[in-house]
């Protein structure tokens, strides 16, 4: 036995990881749309890290210039500071991506309705902690929310004794509290993370729908513990995910930090830098607008002038209906068209959520009269019904969506975008270093495309149903996948050299300064490349021939 | 070497000599009783039996190839970390030191550079800026005469009772030359305002005697004015130490041994702005060894516990009227 193999051996033992109780994945699984909910603890855990090393520079007592002696002072702190906030970001649209897959597929159903509970409890947490943090800069925005939400709260006067509660004396410019349930509530979401986890654990995946196309739809001891264990396939495979997520929260808003002068209308999603302070003169002439995930709140607030009917449309009347859709939907149904009004209502939600966020961005404070929001918010419905009425449930049909998951769409854009990034700094700054990270990310978005466009242009693209036991084992797979895997080979090679190439470039980074962001880029690239390696590890040498592909 | 088969025409290879290691290896896992072969569940269970027996008893990947692979990804994570290390300065403290002391433009609360003729003759309300570093207030004060007319402030040699050596004071500025500003700790035991602060001529009179605290005057204070023919003092309610605002906050009474530091103002007679570049006199916190003040005010930047530089600009806050 080589002596690696000697040293996790000792660690194998030590640690029991061949016994843990954790859920054993069936081969079908290793998508990231099953895994959504490692991508949001990936975020989370990052968010966590990073808000701490930030806890110890902050003083809440002087809430804006803390947060610039941050960014202007410690070294990499706006590093730091920037992928904090992003990876809060990645946390809220993941948090959502998960939770809406997991409507659509009915994973709330039976046996999973307290898993699903503290699942949307924990989104609330997410959102009210999010809204914290974003306070805690002190800046003319940040102000101005607080003031909003404390106005919000304090024109209902049975609400107004949460005022002192949340915020303490809060127009002496005093953070400590805020700061201080900015922790709580980001404590109260771990220690719900672990019982979700657990009980997800406990219950499993939700299997495919081609596997348990009924709701109880749990794999039974016997059959899960066939699956692939946790370690090293499941441990490989969650550690690309991870790597890859952290990799965006990082590349992402260092290098949006380098983009100036955006239109206004960009502001809240792509503009990760503090506004000037309240009492600037500069502050007068900033258009305020809330953190992007309440855009929405903040639109329907000009539908209405009573607050409690706004808290009502855009607060307690969703809130209430997800936490309690397990037992308003009690069909033991699975299948999104044969639960087509929550389905329908699920879209809507969707819809809405996304419609009238960016009607907050586009027209912020624009009142709409009530005939505009009745043709506004009915189109959809009207369409989402009929589309509903005639569209049934295929059995065996191939649908394009499990082609493309919606993951991977995203992933398409993001690359596609950081990619047109890379070419414009490379224009900018043509440099060995600019170059390569532009070739990396053309790579990467060539690939995309080719694998998007084939599926776009080829309709007829076969893909055998999952997990179903093969009944051969074609030679032709065989060689293809022998060459899928020299060539995945092959991109580990380039990918090694690349991080090595990079990591040298990192150590010459300044600390602080105009070039500093470039670190938190480099780094997001090396987790990224660091992910996309061991997803490369996790193909070539776990990946069976009969595997579905992805 | 490969076996080959020919059919028709076309040769096939059959069997690679790595396929051939392969099946070896397959049988002797298959025979080992540890890892037997279960055929029963074998034909149970079908293909996928053997495809999970396979990889977990033989491995799916040849080891060279496995190991290949692995290397890679563990070179990958080594330069990953290597990649952090320099990140975890974000652990170390920036360590604040002002080096000189910066020049700074003096700001109005609202954020616009103050204009200097725009600054109140003998104004009653504390007005403070930050310099030369942050928590370490400074007066600025428009001196005038009894009726409230700016008097040019001319330079002086000021003494330092405490050691007998004196500087220059260079005078004031603005467009009356009336223009003064001096550190707002008092030399005595460190009292900021409201405790110390200027009594303007209205207020330099006996009613003062009997006003509540921090706006006492001592009988002794109101003598050594008269003395001294000053018509506006500062004076420390601490302990009752006087400085004359004139003459470069010299000691007027006790218990202080020392001026209140000057703070160096420039005025662009164009821009009418005022500027802040350095300090003079004693240094703002008389800490050396000996308890004997340094004649150099840079020796405070050395130390950062006082906080960080003020920068290019620093704002004046005329909030608190101790009269009133
Ligand atoms: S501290 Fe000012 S007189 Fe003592």
């Amino acid at each position: 036995m080589s002596l690696g193999k000697r040293v996790s051996n000792w660690f194998a033992e030590r640690l029991g990881l061949d016994d843990l109780p954790f859920f054993k994945t069936p081969d079908y699984m290793f998508h990231a749309n099953e895994w959504l909910g490692a991508l949001v603890a990936a975020s989370f855990i990052y968010t966590v890290i990073s808000g701490l090393i930030l806890l110890l520079y902050y003083n809440a007592a002087a809430g804006y210039q803390s947060t610039e002696a941050i960014i202007n002072q410690v070294p990499y702190g706006s590093v730091v500071l920037y992928s904090h906030l992003y990876g809060s970001y990645a946390m809220i649209i993941l948090a959502y991506v998960h939770m809406f897959r997991n409507y659509f597929v009915g994973a709330y159903k039976k046996p999973r309705e307290l898993l699903w509970i503290l699942g949307v409890l924990m989104l609330v947490l997410t959102l009210g902690a999010s809204f914290l943090g974003y306070s805690l800069i002190g800046d003319a925005l940040a102000v101005s929310a607080v003031d909003v939400g404390a106005g919000i709260v304090t024109s209902i006067p049975q609400l107004s004794f949460l005022i002192p509660i949340i915020f303490g004396n809060y127009d002496t410019g005093d953070y400590t509290r805020v700061l201080a349930l900015h922790i709580i509530l980001v404590a109260l979401i771990g220690l719900l993370f672990v019982f979700h986890f657990f009980l997800a654990e406990h219950y499993g995946m939700m299997p495919s729908r081609k596997v348990k196309p009924k709701a109880p739809a749990v794999y039974t001891k016997e059959e899960w513990s066939k699956f692939n264990p946790w370690w090293p396939r499941n441990f490989v495979y969650m550690s690309s995910l991870v790597f890859m997520t952290w990799g965006f929260i990082l590349a992402i808003p260092n290098a949006l930090a380098y983009l100036n002068g955006l239109p206004q209308y960009f502001n809240p999603f792509m503009n990760p830098k503090p506004a000037p302070p309240p009492n600037s003169p500069a502050a007068a002439h900033i258009t305020t607008y809330p953190p992007w995930f309440f855009l929405f709140l903040y639109k329907i607030a000009d539908f209405t002038s009573d607050v409690v009917v706004f808290l009502m449309i855009g607060v307690i009347i969703p809130l209430i209906y997800l936490l309690i859709v397990p037992f308003l939907d009690r069909t033991d149904e699975l299948h999104p068209l044969r639960r087509k009004v929550f389905s329908g209502i699920g879209i809507l939600m969707i819809t809405y959520l996304i419609q009238t966020s960016l009607w907050g961005d586009l027209a912020p404070g624009v009142q709409v009269s009530v005939k505009d929001q009745v043709i506004a918010y009915l189109v959809p419905a009207i369409i989402v019904a009929l589309g509903l009425t005639f569209l049934n449930p295929m059995e065996q049909k191939v649908r394009p969506s499990s082609a493309i998951s919606p993951m991977t769409s995203i992933l398409f854009v993001v690359i596609s975008l950081l990619f047109s990034g890379a070419v414009v700094q490379l224009i900018d700054y043509p440099s060995p270093l600019t170059f390569s990270i532009a070739m990396f990310l053309g790579s990467l978005f060539f690939l995309g495309a080719r694998s998007m466009g084939s599926l776009v242009l080829n309709k007829n693209v076969s893909r055998s149903v999952p997990n179903r036991p093969v009944s051969e084992v074609n030679t032709s797979v065989m060689i293809s996948n022998e060459k899928k895997k020299r060539l995945a080979e092959v991109i580990m090679s380039i990918l090694f050299v690349l991080v090595v190439v990079i990591v040298a470039q990192m150590w010459t980074i300044p600390p602080t300064g105009y070039a500093s962001n470039l670190f938190g880029v480099d780094l997001g690239l090396v987790f990224l490349m660091l992910g996309e390696s061991i997803s490369l590890y996790h193909y070539v040498v776990y990946k069976k021939p009969t595997e579905k592909e992805e | 070497m490969p076996l080959k088969v020919r059919i028709g025409n076309n040769e096939v290879r059959v069997l690679r000599s790595s396929d051939l290691y392969f099946v070896q290896k397959l049988l002797k896992a298959m025979r080992n009783p540890k890892t037997k072969f279960n055929s029963r569940e074998f034909t149970t269970k079908g293909e996928e039996y053997l495809f999970n027996y396979v990889s977990k008893n033989v491995g799916g990947v040849d080891e060279g190839r496995r190991n290949f692979l692995k290397g890679i990804v563990i070179g990958v994570a080594a330069a990953t970390v290597v990649g952090i290390i320099p990140g975890l300065r974000v652990l170390v403290p920036p360590v604040e030191q002002a080096s000189g002391f910066p020049k700074s433009l003096l700001l109005d609360s609202s954020g616009n550079p103050l204009k200097a003729s725009l600054i109140p003759v003998n104004s009653p309300i504390i007005t403070l800026y930050e310099y030369p570093l942050t928590g370490e207030p400074n007066f600025l004060l428009n001196l005038g005469d009894k009726d409230g007319n700016p008097i040019s402030i001319s330079p002086i040699d000021v003494v330092v009772p405490q050691t007998g050596k004196t500087y220059k004071f260079p005078g004031g500025v603005g467009p009356h030359n009336s223009i003064v500003s001096y550190s707002a700790i008092c030399q005595h035991l460190g009292c900021t305002p409201p405790y110390i602060h200027f009594y303007p001529p209205g207020n330099v009179s006996p009613s003062q005697l009997t006003a509540p605290e921090p706006d006492t005057l001592t009988a002794q204070a109101l003598l050594a004015a008269k003395q001294a023919n000053v018509p506006a003092l500062i004076h420390c309610d601490c302990h009752g130490s006087t400085y004359d605002p004139y003459k470069g906050a010299a000691v007027l009474t006790g218990p202080t041994q020392r001026p209140l530091p000057t703070i160096l103002l420039e005025y662009d007679s164009s821009t009418d702005y005022l500027y802040a570049t350095g300090a003079l006199g004693v240094a703002t916190y008389p800490e050396g060894s000996d308890g004997i003040p340094s004649q150099d005010p840079t020796k405070d930047l050395d130390t950062s516990q006082y906080g960080s530089s003020v920068g290019d600009k620093t704002q004046v806050q005329a909030n608190t009227n101790p009269f009133s």
